[in-house]
């Protein structure tokens, strides 16, 4: 039987629409690695335009981007980043950093909403007076929205703050973008004003916005030429890579509008979720397109066997801990697969407290 | 005036045919690292099949197919890797092996033909004895063709004697595999044969067989897992990678074909220069030409490059009296007849200056 898939494990999952494939097959092409692929150069030009940066760099994903960055920020030996002890950098990136880069983390707490407190990353800046032990911190990041907090949101105020603190110690701001348009959105706030504090951010196209691959890098020309020759360094140089380019194109211009209807389904679940007995959601945190579940212990379930449950329904999510789901929504996603989805979820936690006799 | 362009300057220039456009349009796709990308398992699983070896991997570029294989293969902190003085990994990889991976590189003497000579290699391993103060040699590497040398190919049984002085000395052998096909169909060799005695190959196929994007790792099961996991690392994890596998497969399917026919072009090219006054050119054993420039001629390889652009042949220099020419298979044989043309004219202008 050919079953209803409903696919809210991530955004990433997103496949290319129609426009997307005719513009992959049409698009003009040079070698990106000899010259520069013409496509390439109009998708880095206007990401760099959007953001009110000096100029861009396509990569192949966001891993290479936020890679790219901190490597490019801590080029010198013996460098220090301070960052999220829950961001996506220093939790999903096999700690790249580090292992490829050289560099060394210094975590400093993040709270719910994402953010960390700005005396606590002020306090976790090396001195340099100590310099014999200690490493030189020389950048901060944030990310904007904080995936592993429920794609919330940090606002312009906030970024800017720190943006202040980065200079007060000579340090740069990178900001893990990966979903910023989303935070843009939700804020109401235009991007090039959100990150205007940064130094570069890295943006995915792969994500919401639903092109196949890639992410862009955007900050100053000197810092995208340095970036430029770290990706080639890395094995990021593709050649007629406009055939990409011309997809995250189409996915800029088709899918940005399509952003606030994400945010507008996942409160819907959200609340939909909420109201299931066994279940529960912070609804007040669910500001984006990500939604974390809380499994309650008298349903008598957890995370994987609903996760399982739901999945013979056709609905795949992501199981985060032992009573913790996450659901996240996209274009690709409409609004009957959510109260379909909400349906299955109703079915299966009931199937689980008959089971229990509740 | 319009000119007509004749790129000779790689054989990476290569457009995607429209079978290529048409495949990449209509690609079964999915999220290749939350799962697998259907046609990116397709692909790598030919090339699998192709080399002979357990699986495939598929990357962005040719320099992080050399990358992720010499690291994985020296995963180990303190590991040392013995290659060519003048192969692509040393010379034109930014050094990443060492700058990215923190492996040291040993090089040996490449000979004019591409070659290392075997007890040179072998030499240059280190003697466990001395590990106090000597790092640990892993990993041998090959290049086929080699690039430096003119597209020059290693013999099967070369590459069969550098794996066995490998395998006796417990290190893995490793070929940069670029242009394997190129190597392959001009020795006149499977590519699994060729490839025989190696533990890993990374093949290009954004090169002469024309696809617009990506590289393919090939190697044991155990061996692409971890090279898996170092590509995500390194960012190489795209999504529906698909679109670009697709444009792959078809280059697969039409272009190793086309290969002896760039190789011919390539003679062909090679022969009608040296019968300029002025110019040598090496022997050409697949589709890359040097054309060293004589000291008679009086004339920088920098001039002859901009007057050959000037009239639309583009190609590369290399130093101030050696340029370098590679065919494809979006050069045809009249192109290769009007770069003739075009040299002759170039030359013919110093030969005129210099009252010959």
């Amino acid at each position: 039987m050919v079953k209803r898939i409903v696919d809210l494990r991530s955004d990433t999952v997103t496949k290319p629409t129609e426009t997307m494939r005719a513009a992959i097959a049409d698009a003009e092409v040079g070698d990106d690695v000899l010259e520069h692929d013409p496509t390439a150069f109009q998708l880095e030009s206007e990401m760099a335009k959007i953001m009110g940066k000096e100029a861009g760099l396509f990569v192949p994903s966001g891993t290479m981007a936020n890679l790219i960055s901190v490597l490019v920020h801590c080029e010198c030996r013996g460098s220090e980043v301070i960052l999220g002890h829950n961001s996506h950098i220093h939790i999903y990136e096999n700690g790249g950093i580090s292992t490829i880069g050289g560099v060394h983390p210094r975590t400093v707490h993040n709270n719910d909403d994402g953010t960390m407190d700005i005396d606590l990353i002020e306090a976790a800046i090396r001195d340099s007076k100590e310099e014999i032990t200690f490493p030189i911190t020389r950048l901060i990041c944030l990310e904007n929205t904080h995936c592993n907090h429920g794609g919330r949101c940090l606002s312009v105020e906030y970024t800017d703050r720190v943006g202040e603190v980065a200079k007060k110690h000579g340090l740069k701001l990178h900001i893990d973008g990966a979903r910023i348009f989303n935070a843009s959105v939700a804020l109401g706030v235009p991007v090039d004003r959100l990150v205007q504090a940064a130094d570069s951010v890295s943006v995915c196209l792969s994500k919401g916005l639903g092109a196949p691959v890639g992410s862009v890098i955007v900050g100053s020309n000197s810092f995208i030429t340095k970036a430029r020759r770290l990706r080639k360094t890395l094995g990021g140089g593709m050649r007629q890579v406009g055939i990409l380019c011309a997809a995250a194109l189409v996915a800029l211009h088709e899918n940005l509008p399509k952003l606030e209807s994400d945010h507008k389904k996942a409160r819907l679940l959200a609340d939909g979720l909420d109201k299931i007995k066994g279940l529960r959601v912070d609804t007040s945190s669910v500001e984006t397109n990500i939604i974390y579940i809380e499994i309650e212990e008298f349903s008598g379930t957890t995370a994987a066997k609903l996760c399982k449950n739901l999945e013979e329904y056709g609905i795949l999510l992501m199981q985060t801990a032992l009573s913790r789901l996450r659901v996240v929504l996209h274009h690709q996603i409409s609004e009957s697969d959510v109260q379909y989805a909400l349906s299955c979820f109703q079915k299966a936690v009931n199937g689980v407290q008959n089971e229990n006799g509740n | 005036m319009v000119t007509k362009t004749v790129d000779l300057r790689s054989d990476t220039v290569t457009k995607p045919t429209e079978a290529m456009r048409t495949a990449m349009a209509t690609a079964e796709v999915d999220d290749d690292v939350l799962d697998f990308d259907p046609t990116a398992v397709r692909l790598e699983a030919e090339m699998a099949k192709i080399t002979g070896k357990e699986a495939g991997l598929f990357v962005p570029s040719g320099t992080m197919g050399n990358l992720i294989s010499v690291l994985t293969h020296c995963d180990v902190r303190g590991s040392e890797v013995i290659l060519g003085d003048n192969c692509h990994i040393f010379i034109y990889e930014n050094g990443g092996i060492s700058t990215i991976g923190g492996v040291h590189p040993r090089t040996v003497k490449n000979n004019s033909d591409g070659t290392m000579d075997l007890d040179l290699i072998e030499a240059a391993i280190r003697d466990p004895r001395g590990e106090i103060v000597y790092p640990t040699t892993r990993l041998i590497c090959l290049e086929n063709t080699h690039a430096n040398s003119g597209g020059k190919c290693l013999s099967a049984e070369y590459t069969d004697q550098v794996g066995e002085l490998a395998k006796k000395h417990g290190l893995q052998l490793h070929i940069d595999g670029a242009r394997i096909f190129n190597a392959s169909v001009a020795l006149g060799v499977p590519v699994d044969r060729l490839v025989q005695a190696a533990d890993s190959v990374s093949v290009c196929l954004s090169k002469g067989i024309g696809a617009p994007i990506g590289s393919v790792i090939v190697g044991s099961k155990s061996f692409i897992a971890k090279a898996r996991r170092l590509r995500k690392t390194l960012g190489g994890g795209m999504r529906q990678v698909g679109v670009i596998t697709a444009a792959a497969l078809v280059a697969l399917q039409e272009n190793v074909g086309k290969l002896e026919s760039d190789h011919k072009k390539a003679r062909l090219l090679a022969d009608g220069l040296n019968q300029m006054k002025g110019l040598r050119v090496d022997p050409v054993e697949t589709n890359i030409v040097y054309i060293e420039i004589e000291e008679g001629l009086h004339m920088s390889a920098a001039k002859i490059v901009k007057n050959l652009e000037e009239r639309g042949i583009l190609v590369m220099e290399i130093s101030s009296s050696r340029i370098r020419v590679v065919l494809h298979h979006q050069i045809s044989a009249s192109d290769v007849q009007y770069a003739l043309s075009c040299f002759q004219h170039a030359v013919k202008g110093g030969q005129i200056e210099n009252g010959n």
